[in-house]
């Protein structure tokens, strides 16, 4: 369960937003609408100039970003020099628990990942899908996507997938989007515009 | 007719002009077998070994500072980098003197644990640390600032701190802004002379007993302190010269490999 309120000025560019539920949300804006701000500041990689983000009822706001469980995802967060199998496991073994090789492979196969290699020669796409992984067998409560279901083929077959699979891991996720129609593939829809957003469904 | 190019290039001959100089008369017209004495083999020896630990020490110890810096907005510590290289560089050994003076408290606590620094290699590299490692630093935070973050808040949102990430996610990725760092850190303790002519102008434990780095041999050589006289001195600076610039120019190719 995720409730924020979220202010912050960015020079000209004021946000003043608020998301909560729980599950597979989607928070469409057009481009500088705000969606990364609010990830990064649902993350604690930006301050907050007023408002809270509570996980669970529990108030992470003042927790440093390794702390809250909550990781963001972008097409670039992978880490080059590790190996696929390495990087999807990265996360799990971070918090100390490898995950059970049964599930790195139901994951590995759910999302496509039937590659090798060394993460930074992968294309964009086979990028993402490593990055999505790794997030889901982490132990972050919370999965931020900023972008990062943008160079997938067969997106909507991908992310129907991708909730499922967090849904069964206890993961909430809120992915950013460009068009309204995403609202669709989630549980929840909040559209962000100018720096304000509102629930549409 | 490209002026800029000409005018650059014109000044980076200008530039280069010692140096030719120093090659040419020390191979030359000026050679003399004095300059490539043991004595002046054996310093060239002692400058790399101090210089190359020096650099060791100041990977393990700046390389956090430097991450720090390119990542944090901690404008005090970026200033406060810079410092011991702008004073003059004796002054340094002579502050590494007092702090191992048999006159100071300091001095009292450190030699009656053993620790040397007066003539001794651990006092050599401590000085070459002190002036070589705000280069180091310098070097590598343009190498982490000029990174993605991205992998950086992946990692910190799966519960990596700060130090886990500098060391799992971007050193094993900046290797060779590493290496290029590194050889220009040890240029820069290579050529180091006033602070280590206050505070080791000989070494005088083993292997080297009684040896001196190459800068201050060339200068005994050259004021007569040690027999040798001007045309010694250049040609031990030239032999000198022909050790340093594989590392100097390694670090420029390392560099331009880097960015291709």
């Amino acid at each position: 369960m995720i409730d924020a309120l979220i202010r912050k000025k960015l020079g000209a560019f004021s946000l003043d937003a608020e998301i909560s539920g729980e599950g597979f949300i989607c928070r469409a804006g057009r481009y500088g609408a705000g969606k990364t701000t609010l990830m990064r500041a649902m993350a604690g990689l930006a301050t907050l100039d007023d408002g809270y983000v509570k996980i669970d009822g529990s108030d992470v706001s003042s927790w440093p970003a390794e702390r809250r469980g909550i990781v963001m995802v972008t097409p670039s967060s992978s880490i080059p020099h590790l190996e696929v199998d390495s990087h999807i496991t990265w996360g799990a073994r971070l918090g100390g628990r490898a995950p059970p090789n049964a599930r790195v492979s139901e994951v590995k196969s759910r999302l496509g990942i039937d590659f090798n290699g060394r993460v930074g020669r992968l294309s964009l796409g086979m990028k993402e899908r490593v990055v999505l992984a790794t997030a889901l067998l982490s132990p972050s409560r919370v999965i931020l996507v900023d972008e990062a279901f943008s160079n997938l083929h067969e997106r909507d077959a991908f992310i129907a997938c991708y909730r499922e699979l967090a849904k069964s891991a206890g993961k909430e996720v809120i992915f950013s989007s460009q068009v309204e129609s995403d609202g669709s593939l989630a549980d929840h829809l909040f559209v962000i515009e100018g720096g304000k957003t509102r629930r549409a469904a | 007719m490209n002026w800029l190019r000409l005018i650059s290039e014109g000044a980076l001959v200008l530039l280069l002009i010692p140096i030719a100089v120093l090659l040419y008369y020390g191979f030359g017209p000026l050679r003399d077998s004095q300059g490539l004495s043991l004595l002046v083999l054996r310093s060239i020896a002692l400058t790399l070994v101090s210089s190359a630990l020096a650099l060791a020490v100041n990977v393990l110890l700046f390389t956090p500072l430097a991450y720090h810096l390119a990542r944090s907005n901690d404008r005090l510590s970026d200033a406060l980098v810079d410092i011991p290289v702008s004073v003059p560089h004796p002054i340094i050994g002579v502050a590494l003197l007092i702090l191992d003076s048999p006159q100071t408290p300091t001095g009292h606590v450190l030699l009656s644990l053993g620790i040397n620094f007066y003539n001794t290699l651990l006092g050599l590299v401590i000085a070459l640390v002190i002036m070589s490692g705000p280069i180091y630093v310098r070097a590598m935070q343009p190498v982490f600032e000029s990174r993605d973050e991205s992998p950086e808040y992946f990692a910190r949102g799966m519960g990596a701190g700060p130090l886990r990430i500098l060391y799992s996610v971007v050193l094993p990725d900046s290797k060779s802004g590493l290496v290029s760092a590194s050889l220009v850190s040890m240029s820069r303790a290579m050529s180091e002379f006033g602070s280590i002519s206050i505070i080791a102008y000989y070494v005088l434990q083993y292997p080297f007993y009684g040896v001196s780095a190459a800068s201050v041999t060339i200068f005994n050589l050259f004021s007569g302190a040690v027999p040798g006289g001007l045309n010694a001195a250049v040609t031990a600076s030239a032999a000198l010269i022909l050790v340093a610039l594989p590392i100097t120019l390694g670090a420029h190719l390392v560099r331009r490999k880097n960015h291709d």
